[in-house]
């Protein structure tokens, strides 16, 4: 427990974390409320979810789990991969782990202890996402005089679960990254590239070779939107930001997956925090 | 049978005895080794002790293994070879890291909290209660500063962060590299002040530094160790046994080659102010002023002077110090 204060203690009081917080929400709220809404008063196709009628009734409070989910896999995965990168990686670079593991509390503990603190750091990456989400559609259907009616509770607990556990499999990656590498520069570098260009482009091979479709069935982004389709989100979602166009998987499937992921990554990252030597520069 | 007490264990020359390493050695390490992935050995088959108490100064070359020996002894580094023992027991239980206060190399703290917050920090990990923070930043004098930022602070006050870390468990055994690093004179006084208070009664401490004149005034005992290997190790009135005489006379080189002609006259050096340091029997001072004067020399000065740790230091890691250098001012 003393262990755990200590570490949410650093992730409250470092301002890069809140950066990201900001950067996110804003990010989600941008593509998510803010574009289309304005491409619906402009009368404009706003990619492929459609124009007009079409387009506002996505942006109304009782499609928000389905209109929001769109950001996780995304925006939502690289800013909390980064998330994780920082938390991990910068007390290599600060060389804080030998102070740190010279106290009292076992490494395996204090490592613990830092995956548990970014867990309930995730917490306000999605909360804050549904509430400015909420807002959003809410101040949108009274412009628009549309009747406000919010989504079932079970929808919404269903989607923040779900939001939750997409960010801690991306977050675990950063935290595995920076194990690996010692440091945060390579480890951001290389989950950014791996996320955004290398499974995107495995992804659209796919289409045409059937073993790195079935490859890409494995990805973090192919489970992560596989996910969020099991929640009912059925936008047609293929080109443009945070397109996707892999594969998809049953939602039972892709929650094992991620969950199995954050295990995994947690648990090959702890193995080397306690096994490894500890130098000067980590 | 002879009592427990009259067993003994040489441990690289040093004689403890039986009942010693049973209650009074702190630190032990046998054959401690370790080769990094890189084919580099850093350590290479130590052995030395630490008794409980003393202040022990661990002295070698940069890149002689000091800093890898501490993280060893710390858990923060595995041996490839060999053991050692803090307390009786692995280095890195935390049993024994709940004992121990440390600051190894360059003192490593958050750069966004402040002094007291990083210290907050430690303090949960260690599981230490928050009221020793005040009084350990006190002692390094550091309070008036505890609400800045670790990343405003000057060298010589993150150092003594660092010292301040080491105190928050009011440990047993102190193990320090390099405490004065970046401090100014004053601060190197205060310092070495605090350690000698410190190294007072039961609390033990091991202390690495290349500042000779540091471990000098501060330490009871230390080890040379030089490429990964201990050198020697004994107590420090021991180390500096021995003396040399030191003399001013003119013309130099003509006193150089008269002292030649005598026997029982062992190294002579000449440093550039012209001081002559000859390496023999003190006693024989008055026979050799008078030999010199005889032959028309003027001797202007003539004493006799203990070697310094530097000079020992530099000849038993085989760098020949200059006369200057083997001079204790």
């Amino acid at each position: 427990m003393n262990s755990l204060v200590a570490e949410l203690l650093l992730l409250r009081r470092r301002a890069a974390n809140w950066i990201i917080l900001g950067f996110w929400s804003f990010m989600a709220i941008l593509f998510s409320y803010l574009l289309p809404y304005y491409a619906f008063t402009s009368g404009i196709t706003f990619h492929d979810r459609g124009a007009g009628a079409i387009l506002l009734i996505a942006l109304l409070p009782q499609n928000l789990v389905i209109n929001i989910m769109n950001s996780f896999p995304f925006f939502g995965g690289t800013m909390v991969l980064i998330l994780g990168v920082l938390s991990m990686g910068s007390e290599f670079s600060w060389g804080t782990l030998t102070p740190i593991f010279t106290q009292r509390a076992s490494r395996l503990k204090i490592f613990l202890s830092k995956m548990l603190s970014l867990a309930i750091a995730l917490v306000p990456f999605v909360l804050s996402v549904f509430l400015l989400g909420l807002t959003a559609s809410m101040l949108i259907a009274w412009r628009e005089g549309a009747a406000i009616e919010l989504p079932s509770l079970l929808a919404v607990l269903k989607g923040l679960g779900a939001a939750w556990i997409i960010l801690a499999a991306w977050a675990s990656f950063g935290v595995l990254l920076a194990v690996l590498s010692r440091g945060t520069a390579l480890a951001i570098g290389l989950g950014i590239i791996y996320g955004l260009v290398l499974e995107g482009i495995i992804t659209a091979f796919g289409r045409e070779v059937e073993l790195l479709n079935q490859v890409s069935k494995a990805f973090l982004r192919t489970n992560s939107y596989s996910l969020i389709s099991s929640l009912g989100v059925s936008l047609p979602i293929q080109s443009g930001p945070g397109g996707f166009v892999g594969p998809s998987v049953p939602g039972t499937q892709s929650f094992i997956v991620l969950v199995g992921y954050v295990v995994l990554f947690v648990a090959v990252s702890a193995t080397l925090i306690r096994w490894r030597d500890v130098s000067g520069s980590g | 049978m002879p009592p427990l007490s009259r067993f003994c264990v040489p441990v690289s020359g040093y004689i403890i005895t039986r009942e010693e390493t049973l209650s009074d050695v702190i630190i032990e390490t046998n054959d401690l080794s370790k080769r990094y992935r890189a084919g580099i050995m850093a350590v290479d088959g130590l052995t030395m002790s630490v008794q409980r108490g003393e202040v022990y100064g661990f002295v070698g070359p940069n890149g002689s293994g000091k800093t890898t020996t501490l993280r060893m002894l710390l858990g923060l580094i595995r041996p490839t070879a060999g053991g050692c023992s803090v307390m009786g027991l692995t280095p890195g239980r935390p049993e024994v890291l709940a004992r121990v206060g440390a600051l190894v190399e360059t003192p490593a703290f958050y750069p966004f909290l402040s002094g007291r917050d990083n210290l907050r920090v430690l303090a949960r990990h260690a599981g230490v209660s928050y009221d020793r923070i005040n009084p350990v930043l006190d002692e390094v004098d550091l309070l008036p500063r505890a609400a800045d930022r670790f990343r405003n602070y000057s060298l010589g006050m993150k150092q003594r962060l660092g010292m301040a870390a080491a105190l928050l468990k009011d440990p047993e055994l102190l193990i320090l590299d390099e405490p004065t690093n970046g401090l100014d004179p004053a601060g190197m006084a205060e310092m070495r002040h605090l350690i000698r208070n410190l190294g007072q009664g039961k609390r033990t401490v091991l202390l690495s530094s290349h500042l000779m004149g540091e471990l000098e005034q501060i330490c009871d005992r230390i080890g040379v160790v030089k490429d990964g290997r201990l050198v020697t190790e004994g107590r420090m009135e021991d180390m500096r046994r021995g003396t040399v005489l030191r003399l001013k006379a003119s013309p130099a080189d003509r006193t150089r080659e008269l002292l030649l002609t005598l026997g029982g006259i062992g190294n002579i050096e000449i440093s550039d102010d012209g001081t002559i340091v000859i390496d023999t029997d003190p006693a024989r001072s008055a026979a050799i002023n008078a030999f010199l004067v005889t032959n028309g020399i003027e001797v202007s000065e003539l004493c006799a002077v203990r070697p310094s740790l530097e000079s020992v230091f530099l000849g038993l890691t085989q760098e020949k110090p200059t006369a200057a250098e083997s001079l204790n001012e």
